[in-house]
């Protein structure tokens, strides 16, 4: 466990235990993510390995030690209350509590079986490690392939019946296209440069919109250039050389 | 030339190729259209081609199957191959949580919590991920109708087991020694030492 000189706080404080090895903040990491059991982490060794390495290195002690304090009451807290004993509804009222020495022993012959148990699993998946299957996996099953002829008809009935028009009444006539606003814009900066406010200034709706779209064609095509100096400021459009 | 009847073995060695999960004998035997007598011949012929000590590709029967593994002595040219590590051991917890399941299962998370003594909510998430246990009902005469637990064929494979029974019993794991000097502690732990007569 080491200091890396001129660390920040606790950025190049590194951990070395038997269960993790590395920088002591990605060891809090894991452990917040489950990924390390906190139980597992030996918090004296932790502290002491820690007091060890300020001896060496003072430089910010103060402040590390501050850091260091604050994460490893946190992990303190963390691991009692892990350890502490599951609180169960069924079990209200310490109804589950072994009250008696006989109980107990039984409690802890259960566990010791178990612990026991759990040695030779860890043997049987480490003598196990190394077989890799065969890594072809089956492609998912098509659908059913018999179809009643009940639901094919029903099917070609909604594929091939006519579908209602919409009302478009409310629509006005179209009166304008891209290529006439496009011809309009090359027209007027055959002049010089012009603003989009005086270009679109006695047009509808849309014709605005149509004739913002065809500046955009224009300026994508080369034919012009697009220069607004702030966001939603004046745009203008100028001729490209 | 004329094209030759496939063997038996050559029909399983086919079918196991393309899966990725053991294959139970009917299963095979379905795939195949072998008879029982026919399969257990070739399985047997297959076994003795597919040993560790003749081929990279050993043949395994493992969760109520036949699977086709690599040869762990290859473990590593296949790790470096993937250009993946090994999956991490499991802790102490997660073992203990596994022998929970495989013993007492299918059981309750309270349950498996109540015999560590401690809450295993965390670690039982993290064997239900691996795929090592799953939820295989529900306890309804529980409050709540909390989930039961119970070890997957994924876990009979990474143990290399073909099914539960071939587990030790919990019995014989502990000695009858062990266990009477466990009680013997407790019980004498428990006694309140005699009155010497010290005490003010």
């Amino acid at each position: 466990m080491t200091f890396e000189p001129r660390g920040r706080s606790l950025s190049d404080f590194t951990v070395e235990l038997d269960v993790y090895s590395g920088p002591y903040e990605w060891l809090l990491a894991l452990i917040l993510k489950d990924e390390l059991e906190i139980f597992e982490i030996p918090l004296r060794k932790l502290v002491e390995s820690y007091m060890g390495a300020r001896e060496r290195d003072p430089t910010n002690g103060l402040e590390r030690d501050t850091d260091f304090a604050g994460s490893a009451s946190a992990l303190v807290l963390l691991k009692s209350r892990t350890l502490s004993p599951a609180i169960d509804a069924e079990t209200e009222g310490d109804e589950d509590e072994p009250h008696s020495p006989e109980e107990l022993a039984q409690r802890l012959t259960e566990y010791l079986k178990i612990r026991r148990a759990a040695e030779q699993l860890r043997e049987r998946f480490a003598a196990n490690a190394g077989y890799y299957p065969s890594a072809h996996t089956v492609p998912p099953r098509p659908g059913r392939l018999r179809v009643k002829p009940e639901r094919v008809s029903l099917a070609a009935r909604r594929a091939f019946s006519r579908l209602i028009e919409p009302p478009v009444r409310h629509l006005g006539p179209i009166t304008v296209t891209l290529q006439e606003l496009a011809g309009m814009i090359r027209t007027v900066l055959a002049t010089g440069p012009i603003s989009y406010e005086i270009l679109t200034r006695d047009m509808d709706r849309l014709n605005t919109a149509v004739a913002f779209a065809a500046a955009l064609s224009l300026a994508q095509e080369g034919s012009l250039t697009l220069v607004q100096t702030e966001p939603l400021g004046p745009l203008t459009l100028e001729p490209t050389a | 030339m004329s094209k030759q009847e496939p063997k038996p073995e050559h029909l399983i060695e086919a079918v196991l190729l393309v899966s990725a999960t053991p294959i139970s004998p009917p299963h095979l035997s379905s795939a195949t259209g072998l008879s029982k007598e026919e399969m257990g011949a070739a399985l047997e012929n297959l076994t003795e081609r597919y040993a560790p000590e003749t081929s990279g590709i050993v043949l395994r029967n493992v969760a109520g199957g036949y699977q086709l593994s690599t040869n762990p002595g290859c473990s590593g040219a296949v790790e470096r191959f993937r250009e993946e590590a090994r999956a991490a051991p499991l802790s102490n917890a997660a073992h203990e949580v596994l022998a929970c399941a495989l013993y007492l299962g299918p059981v309750t998370r309270g349950a498996i919590s109540r015999v560590r003594g401690v809450n295993s909510d965390a670690v039982v998430r993290n064997l239900l991920e691996r795929g090592l246990l799953s939820e295989v009902g529900a306890d309804h005469e529980a409050p709540g109708s909390p989930a039961l637990l119970s070890v997957t064929d994924e876990f009979l494979a990474a143990t290399g087991s073909s099914s539960t029974d071939e587990f030790p019993p919990l019995g014989s794991l502990v000695t009858p020694e062990e266990l009477s000097r466990v009680h013997e502690r407790l019980t004498s732990a428990a006694t309140p030492p005699e009155d010497s007569g010290d005490t003010p």
